[in-house]
């Protein structure tokens, strides 16, 4: 991990994409997560709208707009289940706003770093996810930490593949 | 205080965030529970725009044939195969993936035929749908089917496959629908068990498995029994397969309450076409429909026949008439035509034959009976017996009116 302040980092390793990237990123993702646990069933361990969020709010390394990108998504994800809208919303904003902030102070190309950030920041979206439902809403609503497990590596994997991918589309100065 | 908003700008966006969904989530919560069944306005808007983005990429990639696993095998296990063989070993796997397409068609296609078999055989009206798309989360178990509110699909609506019941609908979009699952944690269901009829709550687990819920502990619930439909809750019809007991757990928050958790008869986690029943209105087949308004005339006829008799029956004169003249009795009324059926002629009439108004009635005054000599009653006179007539034409004297027309 370097050593430069947090200013320092921010200024120097702000990434930027093409618009596109940034419209089409998101979509995808919210598109495929709808529709591959159709093709994969039960084994459809990941959570690719989150991945996405984490990519984003590591690049832009703005956790303002961690947060608001999170928060669209989880949003949208909202809207796609049966239940009220706002939990993954929540969540997601958490997720965006602790992934920008974190990624002021680590080194964020460090593959190593970005797949435990990754894995941690799955559990706490998840965590924050049933404490919402349990708590905040009072549902009664099972929780099975072993396939938030799963899903949490799934997701780290996917991150482990997906942003290097990403990484090649950004502006370069 | 501007430095305050300026220094912790980001905390302060973040709280406004998540205040502001927390507030969102409030309202959902609190109509909800103000009895007011589904979403309010602003919330279908939302999932109605959600549902429009997601839906058209989906049925994109659910019409392109096999979608990613088509991609998959159609392209990249293709471009392997050609770096490692030959034109003619690339010919050879083009047409065993045809042939694994034709091959998918052909299951496909048993999978139709099976369906529309049932959807034919089946009494209620249907709408064979496909699933395009899901949650994307465990903690919801809907789906996307590809008919909605043009094709006549409706909220509360029952989906089923042949196998068993499948879900509800819960959201209509124009040309998709939401569909909620049996073995979603938020669905019900009213069903019963077969063998030994007790009902109970079908609701879905953490697990995804669906599990009948408020049911008092009972040894006679065995893994394997069957469970149905109940009917009672106005969505499925009862009868329907559910599937079967897997196993009986002690429901951990409550003594002397069980949880049987079941093996769907449907396979939730691959389903491909559905059925939505649009109405519960029976729908027979052709030769059924015959068969039933054969009945109904049958019935309709018996049923006019016994009307036109009681009308008549009320029409028709009764055989005596008080205060009228024997003469004039309807009996005697010729101008009748309809043949009133009479006593035959009495061999030996006496005093009780009707019409024998000559004879007095002795025997009903108490005075005649109380003086009447003793043998009169033990050994009644028998009166010598009218002879009968040599000559069949001549009527027989004295006799009695009424007898004798």
């Amino acid at each position: 991990m370097s050593v430069l302040s947090a200013e320092s980092r921010r200024d120097f390793e702000i990434h930027s994409y093409p618009v596109l990237i940034y419209a089409l990123v998101p979509i995808a993702a919210l598109v495929l997560q709808a529709w591959l646990p159709r093709v994969l069933g039960r084994f459809a361990w990941f959570d690719l709208p989150l991945v996405v969020t984490v990519f984003f709010a590591l690049s832009r390394r703005n956790p303002i707009q961690g947060s608001l990108l999170g928060g669209a998504m989880g949003l949208f994800q909202d809207a796609l289940t049966g239940h009220p809208i706002g939990i993954n919303g929540i969540a997601k904003t958490l997720v965006g706003y602790l992934a920008a902030s974190v990624g002021v102070l680590v080194n964020v190309e460090n593959h190593a770093i970005r797949l435990v950030m990754t894995f941690v920041l799955s559990l706490v979206g998840s965590a924050t996810y049933f404490f919402v439902v349990r708590f905040l809403l009072g549902m009664t609503i099972d929780t099975q930490w072993m396939a938030e497990l799963y899903k949490a590596v799934g997701n780290s994997l996917i991150a482990l593949v997906l942003f290097p991918v990403l990484d090649r589309t950004k502006i370069r100065d | 205080m501007e430095s305050f908003f300026v220094r912790y700008r980001n905390l302060v966006v973040l709280l406004a965030l998540l205040v502001a969904q927390i507030l969102g989530l409030a309202m959902q919560v609190r109509r909800s529970s103000g009895g007011q069944a589904g979403d309010g306005h602003s919330v279908q808007l939302i999932r109605l725009w959600a549902n429009s983005i997601v839906s058209p990429p989906e049925k994109a990639l659910h019409s392109s044939g096999s979608g990613i696993s088509g991609l998959w095998h159609s392209y990249v296990d293709l471009r392997h195969v050609r770096q490692q063989n030959a034109d003619l070993q690339k010919t050879v796997d083009r047409l065993r993936l045809e042939q694994a397409a034709l091959l998918e068609d052909a299951k496909q296609g048993q999978r139709l035929q099976a369906l529309l078999n049932f959807q034919q055989k089946y009494i209620y009206k249907t709408v064979a749908a496909q699933t395009i798309g899901t949650s994307g989360t465990d903690q919801s178990r809907v789906f996307y089917i590809d008919k909605g509110k043009n094709e006549g699909i409706d909220r509360d609506m029952a989906v089923i496959t042949a196998d068993g019941i499948v879900g509800k609908i819960r959201e209509v979009f124009p040309h998709t629908a939401q569909v909620l699952a049996i073995n979603d944690q938020t669905s019900g269901a009213g069903v019963i068990l077969e063998a030994t009829r007790i009902r109970g709550i079908l609701r879905g687990n953490g697990a995804g498995q669906p599990q009948i819920e408020d049911v008092i502990r009972d040894q006679r619930i065995k893994p394997g029994d069957n469970v149905l439909t109940a009917g009672g809750d106005q969505i499925f019809p009862r009868g329907l397969p559910v599937g079967v007991v897997d196993r009986v757990l002690n429901d951990p928050e409550r003594d002397g309450f069980i949880e049987v958790v079941l093996k769907p008869a449907a396979h939730l986690d691959q389903l491909d076409e559905v059925l939505v029943i649009t109405s519960t209105e029976p729908r027979f087949p052709p030769d059924q429909q015959q068969d039933i308004a054969t009945s109904e005339a049958l019935k309709g006829a018996e049923a006019e026949k016994q009307k036109t008799s009681e009308g008549m029956a009320e029409k028709l004169p009764g055989l005596i008439v008080p205060n009228v003249p024997p003469d004039q009795q309807p009996l005697n009324d010729t101008s009748n035509p309809t043949p009133v059926s009479r006593p035959p002629v009495a061999l030996h009439p006496d005093r009780f034959t009707p019409g024998n108004a000559t004879t007095p009635n002795l025997g009903t005054t108490p005075e005649r009976s109380l003086s009447a000599p003793a043998n009169d009653q033990s050994t009644p006179k028998k009166k010598p017996a009218p002879k009968a007539p040599e000559n069949p034409g001549t009527k027989p004297p004295a006799a009695p009116q009424g007898e004798n027309r």
